[in-house]
């Protein structure tokens, strides 16, 4: 079913990002004439010959520089020779010159590479065999190219420590590092963390962190990408795998609503690592958090649930499919039958496709109970969205509620650019969590916060979704200039869902409606699809009871929550690596999702459920290609929805919860023990690691 | 009678030869009672040395797998750990392994190693009755630990020397007994099978 | 040429770290003028007509220097520069230890040259007494009202304030000063932008030597044609000379530039007895060694970069026929490779090797193919560097290595075994 989903993506790759060039822009509109390796171009006056020789295919090597990260000239292996000029130049930091005449392939200047390729070696360790950049190394590939074969080198090369632990996801071999310093800039300006330092000097510099603690934040893997040798390296990944065995598959990441771009490499069926997208300028601006770097171990993890599991009083028993099916199936007839009703949450958790049959089926079976909300959040959708580039333009960032930057990681990367580098002001409403390590003003209310806004420029508010009221102060304040806004979701898809029309309609009950009723004995059959309200509703004792009241519970789960625990019918589902299809992230991109393993056996996509439970009641169903399109339009026309309540107690928070992190939503992390024991009691809450 | 003469000395003629052949050495070996040794550089059945401490040479580098043209061989590495050190350096192979069914003895593997880990031996009989049995795992490919130090490839005696019949000589592993589902070949076969099908056909044109 | 004094003035007759005794002897008159009577421009013109270069070893003109400063209403600094880390140079150390309200005198006229409000000195870790010196004659023109607020009674206020290194050679180039001065890891900063766009805290800064602040004063008090009248045609007025090596008398002497090179030997008491004239650097670590053909050339700019060298910092070693410079090439570069912040390659590695490869040729344990590296690594890795100290590796390396080749090949291991 997953390859049927295969589908024409024309569109969807028109939405998703594509690979620009960034060259640096002082003045867009002047253009520059030179001349590169005899080839005449025209670029925007000061643009780095490294960029402008891209523009025509002439690559210029390089260590230290990145495009994200801006020149540093330490690496000195970007020479090249510009006529008139004595010296070589790095191309890195010379920008481009009405008449410049450049060669970047020349005696002079192979020579000088030459010898900057030598000296990295002079003290490079040769592990390439098992070095887990070997294979994908700018160091090996530049050798290759442009270094001279042989070297005069007739000393030992210098030892110093391997495989040091740098912090909870990183090891350090510190003989490979060529101190190109680029993940202590990308620490520094990225990431804002500025933990990662240079010790020592000369050839006994090392990276360290400037404290001697763990190497530990939100966004530490990005570093082993950036790294051009393998210095720094995945704990998760390190000696699983040569490059070259790896397939690669590019998606987006479900693990939160940002939606970030994302390459996933698997092996043999199973998935090794994850790996950011550098030109997905759009959603990500080419990072990843570390979640969605690192969380995907528990695809294989051994309490998956690969057979569906029927409740026999108290004891789980494996069912077959048909059977699973046509239980199901009964379960809700006998409840139509019995007069009672029933009802489907979910949506949040799935892909666009599935939700949007969700809905389909369970209205065509005659229900309009449906919700995607199973959490605290009341509403998905701003009153007007903003895109990420609107965040990093920002006059001023509005931050409300539940730390946006753990629900959102890489959108905070976008909040860090907008105030660090682009002189936004960041206004928060103060909660206890962690202050942020860049310019902010805390508030004590929202009102408080909005008397601190600019008189003029754009803001864009970035709201947890949580509190109605909140919400409305938000909207009409913002209608009056304009601003817009940004809802960090607590689950990855919950704008799709509701784009879909997994809300309630014309009578419908929402969660907390159906909650009641299942209270009071008039639900008949209650289907949850990867959602864990038993965790996460705001009230999760009422989530509970609720479903201990509800004769037929059907869950839709990859492992045994909270929630799967109480179902009287367990259905084993695939994950968002094992299925094909598309999301909607914070910003209402509709973004493709493909699959890069195939599930477990024995276990089901939602959409082949949903299609099999729709076959139990003999209902029509779209075909491919309306399924497609419905979703594509839906996506694409969706506006803002009302701002609703949760029934009940959705805006009160009544239990006490750990201070969230990144890696909380969903609790999959907890079943990957390279990542508990990665994270250990570090960044876990405890109960999470027991669920 | 000339003619008749002629036959004769042609019929003696034919059976000089015949008996020439019958006082002969034969060149047939009576295989398997006796055995043949082998040029010094025949490609035989595969083994995996060690150091004269008795480390794994092989550090799971996967260059005999990328360097083999029959893709016969798997390897998946791991990291030493300071209390299972099982090779020098970081890095060892966890698993290892050879199908001898896909394998075309070229070479290329013994070429590619950078430890000299790997090594054809002179050793040629590995038939057997099961698929399963000829997927070489490490256990049966890694020269036993108390078995000494083999020699370097190019020194190798004529023949078979007596350290490398104990590495074929273990057949009693697990790998054997659960069969070609227990190597990781046979673990991605199992993965990439299917095996549900409880919608009907028309599923494809949902 | 006889030995003149200028800066030196009074050192060793009278105690200039007396703020009293200093003002007595016409101290603070030219600062009290400058504020109260002429306006920046002017001093700015004073420096820039005298001729006066910088001499803490690039040589560039002051004035010039100081034009480069944008007007675009940023706030200015003044950084002196009082890291003198440069082997074989301690004119710096005398000036401010000796006569430190000269050097003070000399910050404050730059400062108000630039229109800066705010000047520092970043002295060298090693200066412990100097700071302290420093530092006190600091809090003493404080009192007597010499910078601070409102200044003799115009608009004008200025603050100076001493930093004290922690000792790193890297910390004398100006960028990698301005990196130690704002509390960052002292590694030099890529240029462009240079510090006159964006120097101390991102803002226009002018970083200038000790003695080039300090010439300041006699150049107001005399008239830059005073100054401009000695020297050589683009070498112009005087300079410190700090004389080590082989000579009878080692010590700073101030003269006019243009004095030769075997008068300066001469000055400092000549060679030691029986021994014979090999080589001198004449401009400090980094400069190249120049030999007997070129005892006469004056000592000035122009003629020192004729000669494949370069007048430097002042610092001039000389060396005589006794020297081991297989000896002196592995300590010159293990210099640098223990200075070199490791941030780019060529600097980080070559020097490193080098070294390396030096130690072993010390030891006896040269190749004979180490000889050809030396001469390609060492002229190569110069040009490719981030900053000078890279390209400082190769001048004194390659010179001593060229004219004194025997000595090098006489450390070649027979066996071409090393044992490595």
């Amino acid at each position: 079913m997953a390859q049927n989903f295969e589908f024409s993506l024309g569109e969807r790759r028109a939405l998703a990002p594509t690979g620009v060039i960034r060259l640096k822009m002082a003045d867009a509109q002047e253009l520059v004439n030179l001349t590169i390796d005899g080839v005449p171009l025209s670029v925007p006056k000061g643009t780095l010959l490294v960029e402008a020789a891209k523009q025509i295919k002439q690559e210029i090597p390089v260590y230290c520089y990145h495009t994200k990260l801006g020149p540093a000239g330490l690496c000195r292996v970007c020479l090249v020779e510009v006529e008139g000029m004595p010296k070589l130049q790095i191309g890195c930091n010379t920008p481009v010159a009405e008449g410049m005449v450049v060669h970047t392939q020349n005696a002079k200047v192979n020579a000088g590479r030459g010898m900057v390729l030598e000296l990295l070696l002079v003290n490079h360790p040769l592990d390439c065999p098992i070095c887990d950049k070997g294979g994908e190394c700018d160091l090996q590939d530049y050798a290759m190219a442009y270094g001279r074969g042989s070297s005069d080198v007739a000393d030992p090369k210098q030892s110093k420590p391997k495989g040091v632990d740098l912090g909870p996801t990183i090891v350090l071999d510190e003989e490979r590092c060529v101190v190109c310093q680029r993940c202590v800039r990308y620490d520094d300006i990225i990431a804002a963390e500025s933990q990662l330092v240079v010790k020592d000097r000369g050839h006994n510099d090392i990276i360290a962190t400037a404290t001697g603690d763990p190497y530990a934040h939100n966004f530490t893997g990005n570093v082993t990408e950036l790294c051009p040798v393998g210095a720094l390296t995945s704990k998760t990944y390190r000696f699983k795998s040569r490059p070259w065995d790896l397939v690669r598959t590019q998606t987006s990441c479900t693990q939160c609503a940002v939606g970030c771009q994302q390459f996933v490499d698997q092996r043999s069926g199973s998935l090794l690592r994850a790996q950011m997208v550098e030109s997905d300028d759009r959603v990500s601006d080419g990072w990843l958090c570390d979640r969605g770097r690192y969380n995907i171990g528990f695809y294989t993890a051994d309490d998956r649930i690969t057979q569906p599991l029927y409740n026999d009083n108290g004891t789980f028993v494996q069912v077959g499919w048909d059977d699973a099916l046509s239980m199901w199936a009964k379960a809700i007839r006998e409840a139509q039958t019995a007069g009672k009703a029933i009802g489907a949450i979910g949506g949040g958790r799935l892909l666009n496709e599935e939700a949007y049959l969700l809905q389909h089926v369970f209205r065509a079976i005659g229900t309009q109970n449906l919700d995607w909300r199973a959490g605290r959040q009341a509403v998905a959708t701003p009153a007007r969205t903003g895109t990420y580039q609107d965040l990093e333009k920002a006059a001023a960032i509005l931050m409300i509620g539940e730390t946006p930057e753990e629900r959102a990681p890489v959108m905070w990367l976008r909040v860090i650019k907008a105030v660090t580098r682009n002189g936004a002001k960041l206004i928060r409403v103060a909660t206890a969590d962690k202050a942020p390590n860049i310019a902010h003003v805390d508030a004590k209310s929202v009102e408080e916060a909005l008397s601190l806004l600019p008189a003029q420029g754009q803001v864009v508010v970035v709201w947890d979704g949580i509190d109605t009221s909140v919400g409305a102060k938000i909207r009409d304040a913002m209608a009056s200039r304009n601003g817009m806004g940004l809802i960090a979701s607590e689950q990855p898809n919950a704008r799709g869902a509701e784009a879909m029309g997994m809300l309630p309609a014309s009578g419908g009950m929402d969660t907390g409606a159906m909650f009641d009723a299942a209270g009071r004995g008039e639900l008949g059959a209650l289907s949850l699809f990867g959602v864990n309200p038993v965790r996460n509703f705001s009230n999760p004792e009422r989530a509970r009871a609720a479903l201990e009241a509800t004769p037929f519970v059907v869950v839709s789960e990859l492992f045994m929550t909270e929630t799967a625990r109480l179902a009287t019918l367990v259905l084993p589902a695939r994950g968002a690596y094992e299925k094909s299809g598309t999301v909607v992230n914070i910003a209402g991109d509709l973004l493709p999702v493909n699959a890069s393993v195939q599930g477990p056996v024995g276990t089901l996509s939602d959409l082949e459920m949903l299609v099999g439970l729709a076959q139990q009641f003999g209902l029509p169903l779209p075909t491919v290609e309306e399924l497609e399109r419905t979703v594509i339009e839906k996506a694409a026309t969706a506006g803002p929805v009302a701002l609703r309540e949760l029934h009940g107690e959705a805006a009160h928070d009544t239990i006490a919860r750990p201070a969230r992190t990144i890696w909380d939503g969903g609790g999959t992390a907890a079943h990957d023990p390279r990542i508990t024991r990665m994270l250990a009691d570090k960044m876990i809450p405890t109960e999470l690691v027991e669920a | 009678m000339r003619k008749q003469l002629y036959n004769v000395g042609a019929i003696l003629k034919g059976l000089s030869i015949t008996f020439r052949f019958m006082f002969a050495k034969r060149p047939t070996i009576e295989y398997p009672s006796v055995k043949k040794q082998h040029a010094p550089r025949f490609h035989g059945l595969h083994e995996l040395r060690r150091y004269a401490d008795g480390k794994e040479r092989c550090i799971g580098c996967e260059l005999c797998s990328s360097a083999c043209p029959a893709n016969a061989i798997t390897v998946i590495g791991a990291e030493n750990t300071p209390e299972d050190r099982k090779s020098p350096g970081e890095r060892h192979a966890a698993r290892y392994e050879i199908d001898e069914l896909r394998c075309i003895f070229c070479g290329m593997c013994e070429e590619a190693c950078p430890t000299d880990a790997i090594v054809l031996t002179p050793r040629f009989e590995m038939s057997d009755y099961k698929r399963g049995a000829l997927i070489y795992s490490k256990d049966r490919l890694l020269v036993p630990a108390d078995a000494g130090v083999g020699a370097a490839p190019d020194e190798r005696p004529n023949g078979i020397p007596g350290d490398l019949g104990r590495v074929a000589e273990i057949k009693s592993t697990t790998d054997i007994e659960r069969g070609y589902s227990a190597t990781n070949r046979g673990e991605i076969l199992k993965k990439q099978t299917r095996g549900l099908a409880i919608l009907p056909p028309q599923r494809e044109d949902v | 040429m006889p030995v003149t004094k200028v800066l030196t003035e009074g050192i060793g007759e009278a105690n200039l770290r007396d703020i009293d005794v200093y003002r007595q002897r016409g101290g603070y008159v030219q600062w009290e003028r400058a504020v109260r009577e002429l306006t920046p421009a002017q001093v700015m013109e004073a420096a820039d007509k005298s001729g006066l270069r910088g001499r803490g070893g690039a040589g560039f003109p002051t004035g010039r220097k100081w034009g480069f400063l944008p007007n675009n209403g940023k706030p200015r600094y003044l950084v002196c520069n009082c890291d003198e880390a440069e082997p074989g140079t301690f004119k710096d150390h005398m000036l401010l230890e000796q006569t430190p309200h000269l050097v003070l005198e000399g910050i404050l006229l730059g400062a108000y040259g630039i229109g800066c409000t705010h000047a520092y000195i970043y002295i060298r870790g090693e200066f412990k007494e100097g700071y302290e010196i420093f530092t006190k004659a600091l809090a003493d023109a404080r009192a007597a009202g010499m910078f601070g607020k409102k200044l003799f009674g115009t608009d004008y206020s200025l603050e100076v304030t001493a930093h004290r290194g922690a000792g790193a050679y890297i910390c004398g180039e100006e960028t990698g000063l301005l990196n130690s001065l704002e509390g960052k890891r002292g590694e030099p900063r890529l240029k462009p932008p240079f510090p006159a766009i964006a120097g101390l805290y991102g803002m226009p800064t002018v970083v200038n030597n000790v003695e080039t602040l300090a010439y300041l004063v006699p150049v107001l008090k005399n008239g830059a044609e005073w100054f401009s009248s000695v020297g050589t045609e683009r070498s112009k007025g005087y300079k410190i000379v700090s004389v080590s090596g082989h000579v009878q008398k080692p010590g700073n002497y101030e003269m006019p530039l243009g004095t030769t090179v075997r008068e300066i030997i001469e000055i400092a008491g000549g060679l030691l007895p029986g021994r014979k004239f090999a080589a001198v650097q004449p401009g400090g670590q980094s400069s190249a060694c120049i030999f007997e053909e070129h005892l006469d050339y004056p000592y000035d700019y122009e003629s020192m970069a004729k000669a494949g060298s370069m007048l430097g910092s002042g610092a001039f070693t000389v060396f005589d026929d006794s020297t081991d410079f297989v000896k002196a090439a592995f300590n010159s570069v293990r210099f640098y490779a223990h200075e070199s912040c490791g941030q780019c390659t060529p600097c980080r590695e070559g020097g490193h090797w080098l070294e390396r490869v030096l130690h072993r040729f010390v030891e006896g344990r040269g190749l004979a193919s180490d000889l050809e590296m030396i001469e390609r690594v060492g002229t190569t890795i110069t040009g490719l560097n981030l900053c000078a100290l890279g390209d400082s590796i190769e001048p004194f390396l390659i010179s001593v290595f060229r004219r004194f080749k025997p000595q090098f090949e006489a450390r070649i291991q027979r066996e071409e075994a090393v044992g490595v």
